[in-house]
């Protein structure tokens, strides 16, 4: 049962804990949709391209939906994504690195990484002290699982014979590290508060290790290895969410506001929500 | 389908469109939120000649003090007539006296599904070629 029903009851303590929270959730979102959308027109096949494109989309739909949360504590949307500065972004660098060119099997292979992730990630909010972080859980993870599906079985198919396999054990082995850090805070002195009011039901070394267990499962069923990544040694140079490939993502970024930035608007047409959201 | 297949849509097997809370379609509704209700079934899907009151998207209407509030969702999460949806929303009820100003708030829970369109709206959308089986 949530006890924090909404934006209107919040003390500045709880409102920092949930900005902390989201945040990484919406960035994590919207910066790989952003990647996604590079593959368009570029997939081996018509569906896969139609299937890419759609998961793009959801992603972007998810992003909006918690974007929202944190509009409602008083952002508005140039202040969220256009004009915000590159270094204040969250996501993990996962989401943000540039794809191998061509490399199909580093699209599936990530997307079959971020969205297992993603899905426990939702579990252990379905049950949010806070409701509108709550209420949204039901509505992403039922468009969730079809990524999931899809890139499994994209997968399973590169996996047919030696020569896709290879690719897969490759994308396997650059993208493991860098998925590890979805499962880094955003925040991390925020952590303790996030948990203790409830606003996250299990924490994030609990998450990443039922994610470890997961797609190590799926991956022997398939003879693909997993890279052994003994914390925090293993992981790329900079452990935490913040992105080691900065100039990849400061040209990611440099991408998606161009227009914002060329049109020189007061205004930008909203993806984030001028209406209350419940 | 299984126990353990997935179900991706709510069952509501025996009940009736009034006894469930969600979605709502003003049926008891009197006086100006009936009015609401009559406004929001001139509004369209935009892909789909349904209105969104048959399509299940309108969860609660009240009205307090000229001022209309409108529970709305989204078929899902990335929609792009949002913002068109909600425009129209409050054009068409503002322009019932005495109401001043439309408020729209966006519920995802429970999420949408296609068990949330009325017997109309379902025969509406078999005639319009879509399989609501």
């Amino acid at each position: 049962m949530s006890s924090l029903s909404g934006p209107d009851v919040l003390s500045a303590d709880e409102r920092a804990a949930i900005e902390a929270l989201v945040f990484p959730l919406a960035d994590d979102e919207f910066v790989l949709a952003e990647r996604y959308t590079e593959w368009q027109v570029r997939a081996p096949t018509l569906e896969s391209d139609l299937a890419l494109a759609n998961v793009a989309q959801d992603e972007l739909g998810h992003a909006r939906l918690w974007y929202d949360v944190v509009a409602d504590l008083g952002y508005d949307e140039p202040e969220l994504l256009f004009e915000r500065d590159p270094d204040a972004f969250y996501h993990a660098s996962l989401c943000a690195l540039p794809f191998e060119t061509g490399d199909w099997a580093d699209a599936v292979v990530r997307s079959y990484l971020y969205d297992t992730a993603e899905g426990l990630r939702l579990d252990s909010l379905a049950g949010s002290a806070y409701a509108p972080i709550a209420n949204r859980i039901e509505r992403i993870t039922t468009e969730e699982e079809y990524h999931r599906e899809h890139a499994a079985t994209w997968i399973k198919r590169l996996c047919v014979d030696s020569e896709g396999r290879q690719t897969v054990q490759n994308a396997v082995d650059r993208l493991y590290p860098y998925a590890l850090a979805l499962f880094e805070p955003g925040e991390p002195t925020q952590t303790d508060v996030i948990e203790s009011l409830g606003l996250r039901t299990e924490s994030l070394p609990s998450l990443r290790g039922q994610w470890i267990q997961t797609t190590s499962t799926f991956f022997d069923s398939i003879d693909v290895s997993v890279p052994v990544v003994e914390l925090p040694q293993g992981l790329p140079e900079d452990p935490g969410r913040h992105d080691p490939h900065v100039a990849a993502w400061l040209s990611l970024y440099d991408d998606f506001t161009r227009t914002y930035r060329e049109l020189d608007r007061a205004h930008t047409p909203t993806i984030t929500s001028e209406h209350n959201d419940g | 389908m299984t126990a353990e297949d997935p179900c991706p849509y709510p069952s509501y097997e025996g009940t009736t469109d009034s006894e469930m809370p969600v979605p709502a379609r003003g049926e008891t509704a009197t006086g100006i939120e009936r009015r609401v209700f009559e406004a929001l079934e001139t509004v369209e899907d935009p892909e789909m000649p349904i209105s969104i009151v048959d399509l299940g998207l309108i969860y609660g209407v009240s009205v307090t003090d000229g001022v209309a509030t409108v529970e709305l969702t989204l078929t899902y999460s990335g929609c792009p007539a949002r913002d068109l949806l909600c425009e129209t929303i409050e054009a068409r009820v503002e322009q019932l006296d005495p109401i001043e100003t439309c408020s729209i708030e966006l519920v995802w829970n429970p999420p949408w599904s296609i068990e949330m369109v009325s017997a109309n709206g379902k025969a509406a959308l078999e005639s319009f070629g879509v399989s609501v089986q």
